[in-house]
């Protein structure tokens, strides 16, 4: 057992934490935040050069077959830097989507121009209700003319107005489950509004259908198997949240520990008092036990293990612990963290969202009931 | 041991109810959360003026109701109930007049009592500094005698509605002899904040809203009859109010149309064709906000009862205040996470429930156990008065 990263573990995290440094600026996060694209382009760009979109796509899908460890360390620089980017909806939630069950023809179709940073995608597979559940589908799929007419509303869509294409789960009239089609985001029929959520006034939309047209083609995988499709990713996606939960405190961790070691209150540092001490040891103890469940996790991904508990025991610990973090960040940096100058209010939207995106911690401590026979 | 309202009391609330729904229902007054440090209309303020809501607790003799502190928490918990809003007259009714009851000149009584009374001048607290938060005896801003007046020069910060106030009510120091120890340095004083010299930048808060300020002081006037009480016994003025002002029932309440907005959201929103508010988690959650809020309610009424007994509840208040604003900062918590991705959704924003409330108020909840004394300074005035804990042996 080794809890160390490997030298080139340690050179991705190196330069991932260099870029993200170099490329994000608070100046930056408070423009995205109003921004109603919600990210930066340019950035984008550069995270494309940098290999990270193709990472965990095949070679002759235009990939680099990385490992999933690599891929993990990536998202926690990434928390750690509080950049918004539409890369998980991208990279996993279509692209592994359509790697592992889209025809040939789909995948050297997408895959490539998503490795490239050419491609921005995104998942439609919720209600307006943003309820993680097959029967909270709004979409639905009519079979016309061997082809489908989609209608409905979709909500909770990060980045469906910037995307290139959306998969989008429909519920289809001529079989019982779910089918994803993979769509031209700016396909006639599509409307999409953006909703300003507590991470800014670009990233989360409504997106309502109306008779848009689908082909056989663009059905991903088999038809009536969508749901199973997506629920496949979610140790994935589940890992990669937890390990942008972990970036994430890592750095409200730090700012904290700087506040209290300057701020000088009755004679001496904040830090001396050892009601505040304990405060921090608080915090540091989410900070350590998130970093090892979320690694584990993302180890046992790596490994091709079946990690659906390991995984929402991640989300589940991490997502709030990223929360608590926040929360007693602030206790500790009082008036001056409670002001926008002060970077904190960043993590505090992040983690609160972080908690909720893809099941909060009831929903995953129900999959670990599951999972352990309950 | 009697838990009941007087007659007087159950009709008085029924005044005060009345009140605020036809207020309310005019439909032209912001209603919301946070609606004491926030939510500030001159004529909504009037209104209560008019009712004669203003400056219940004080004594006739200076132009109040002499109605009891119970009193005051009934009224104010059918304020907040409705989420009204009191920000202009609020500092001056809690604070302010009580300061100057128990300490002011007979000019100051004069000067201010009726205006406040009237809702004619709005207040605001000039108190922490950039480094004199926890630390108050810290505070630099001076006041130094010249002729008639003080000149005061100096910075305070996180002024809550510096930016609409008349006047401030400050800590100021006015004895620089360094052998002089810190609580026998300050005076309170009140600062017309229209005088040359005062300066207010606005801050803007985590929750993007511009509610607190920085108020500079360069070479500003004040005439000596603005000092209030005895100079040099500032900060122990300010204590003993806070004895009685700590408590208030705003610190429980200050976000509890949230609370409402979440019943609303789960009784009339479904899941899987069963109302969310038969899920047991989710009951199990609210019940245990419900039963916070009743416990917390009651205290506030202890504190009240105490206060209206002639007690002054040295560490009562602390703890009160302590368990009340713990409550606030989970509600929007809970609120928000119970709502799911829709709690997450702003003000202004389409799809928003309730127009965003749980999120603005999650975005406002790291405020409510730092304003008026963060809760771990609260703790230790429960410790060492409450517990008496840390005394020597003897
Ligand atoms: C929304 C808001 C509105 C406000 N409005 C006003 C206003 O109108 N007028 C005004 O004068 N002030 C106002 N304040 C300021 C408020 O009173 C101060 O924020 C508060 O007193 C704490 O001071 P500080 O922010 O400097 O924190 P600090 O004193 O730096 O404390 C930071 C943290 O350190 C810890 N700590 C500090 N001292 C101790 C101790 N002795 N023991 C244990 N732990 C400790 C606590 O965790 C504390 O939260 C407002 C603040 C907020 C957030």
């Amino acid at each position: 057992m080794d809890f160390n990263f490997n030298e080139e573990q340690q050179m991705v995290y190196d330069s991932t934490k260099k870029f993200f440094e170099k490329e994000t600026s608070g100046t930056l996060l408070r423009e995205l935040m109003e921004d109603d694209k919600g990210y930066s382009p340019e950035v984008w760009k550069k995270m494309a050069e940098l290999g990270w979109m193709g990472l965990l796509f095949k070679e002759e899908y235009g990939g680099f077959e990385g490992s999933f460890l690599d891929f993990a360390l990536i998202l926690e620089g990434m928390g750690k830097s509080a950049m918004p980017s539409p890369f998980l909806s991208t990279v996993i939630l279509t692209g592994l989507i359509i790697q592992d069950n889209g025809s040939e023809e789909l995948k050297k179709e997408y895959l490539p121009k998503i490795a490239e940073g050419e491609c921005i995608s995104t998942l439609a597979f919720l209600g307006r209700k943003g309820l993680y559940s097959k029967s909270e589908l709004e979409l639905e799929a009519k079979q016309v003319n061997g082809g489908y007419r989609i209608s409905g509303a979709a909500s909770f869509v990060p980045y469906a107005h910037v995307a290139d294409n959306i998969l989008c789960a429909a519920k289809t009239t001529d079989s019982e489950g779910v089918t994803l089609f993979i769509l031209d985001g700016k396909a006639a029929g599509i409307e999409t509004i953006n909703l300003h959520s507590i991470s800014g006034k670009g990233v989360d939309c409504l997106v309502n259908f109306k008779d848009v047209q689908a082909t056989p083609a663009q059905i991903v995988g088999e038809a009536g198997k969508g749901w199973e499709y997506i629920e496949a990713q979610w140790p994935k996606v589940a890992v990669a949240l937890s390990c942008e939960c972990v970036g994430g405190m890592d750095r409200v961790m730090e700012m904290t520990l700087n506040h209290v070691n300057e701020r000088i209150q009755f004679g001496k540092p904040l830090s001396a008092l050892q009601v505040v001490q304990h405060m921090c040891v608080d915090m540091a103890m989410k900070l350590e036990t998130s970093r090892h469940t979320a690694h584990y996790a993302a180890w046992q991904v790596n490994e091709g293990l079946d990690c659906t508990k390991e995984a929402a025991i991640a989300k589940s610990w991490c997502g709030e612990a990223f929360k608590v973090v926040t929360k007693i960040g602030h206790q500790l940096t009082g008036g001056i963290g409670f002001s926008e100058e002060f970077d904190l209010f960043l993590y505090t939207r992040n983690a609160k969202k972080l908690e909720l995106l893809f099941g909060d911690g009831s929903f995953q401590r129900a999959i670990v009931a599951d999972n352990i026979g309950l | 041991m009697d838990f009941k309202f007087t007659e007087e009391q159950v009709q008085f609330r029924e005044e005060v109810k009345e009140f605020v729904t036809t207020e309310k229902e005019k439909g032209i007054f912001p209603f919301g959360n946070n609606c004491w440090m926030h939510l500030s209309s001159m004529e909504f303020s009037k209104e209560v003026a008019k009712n004669g809501l203003i400056g219940i607790a004080w004594p006739k003799e200076h132009g109040g109701r002499g109605m009891g502190y119970v009193d005051r928490v009934i009224m104010l918990e059918e304020m907040f109930r409705a989420g009204a809003p009191v920000a202009y007259h609020f500092m001056a009714d809690r604070q302010v007049a009580p300061g100057i009851i128990h300490f002011g000149s007979d000019f100051l009584k004069k000067e201010f009592l009726p205006k406040i009374r009237n809702a004619e001048v709005c207040f605001c607290l000039l108190f922490s500094e950039p480094d004199a938060g926890s630390d108050l005896a810290n505070c630099r801003t001076t006041a130094v005698e010249e002729g008639d007046y003080y000149i005061v020069n100096g910075q305070k910060v996180w002024t809550s509605n510096g930016h609409i106030a008349d006047y401030g009510w400050a800590l100021v120091k006015t004895n620089l002899d360094p052998a002089v120890s810190r609580y026998n340095a300050f005076s309170e004083m009140v600062i017309d904040m229209k005088s040359p010299g005062v300066t207010v930048r606005p801050l803007i808060n985590s929750a993007g809203a511009h509610s607190f300020n920085e108020v500079y002081f360069d070479n500003v006037k004040v005439p000596k009859e603005y000092l209030v009480g005895t100079k040099d016994n500032g900060f122990r003025q300010i204590m003993t109010n806070l004895d009685f002002e700590r408590a208030g029932i705003e610190r429980l309440m200050q976000n509890s149309l949230t609370l409402d907005s979440l019943k609303d959201y789960v009784k009339t929103n479904d899941k899987g064709g069963k109302p969310l508010s038969q899920d047991p988690l989710i009951r199990d959650s609210i019940a245990k906000l419900e039963i916070e809020f009743e416990v917390g309610k009651l205290f506030i009424y202890y504190v009240a009862s105490l206060l209206d007994k002639g007690k002054i509840p040295s560490y009562e208040a602390a703890m009160g205040k302590t368990f009340c604003t713990l409550y606030e900062a989970k509600l929007a918590d809970v609120a928000t996470t119970l709502m799911g991705l829709p709690g997450l959704l702003m003000p202004g924003s389409p799809e928003a429930p309730c127009n965003g409330m749980a999120c603005e108020d999650y975005l406002w909840s790291p405020s409510y156990t730092l304003q008026g004394g963060v809760v771990e300074v609260l703790k230790n005035i429960v410790a060492q008065r409450g517990l008496k804990l840390g005394r020597k042996k003897k």
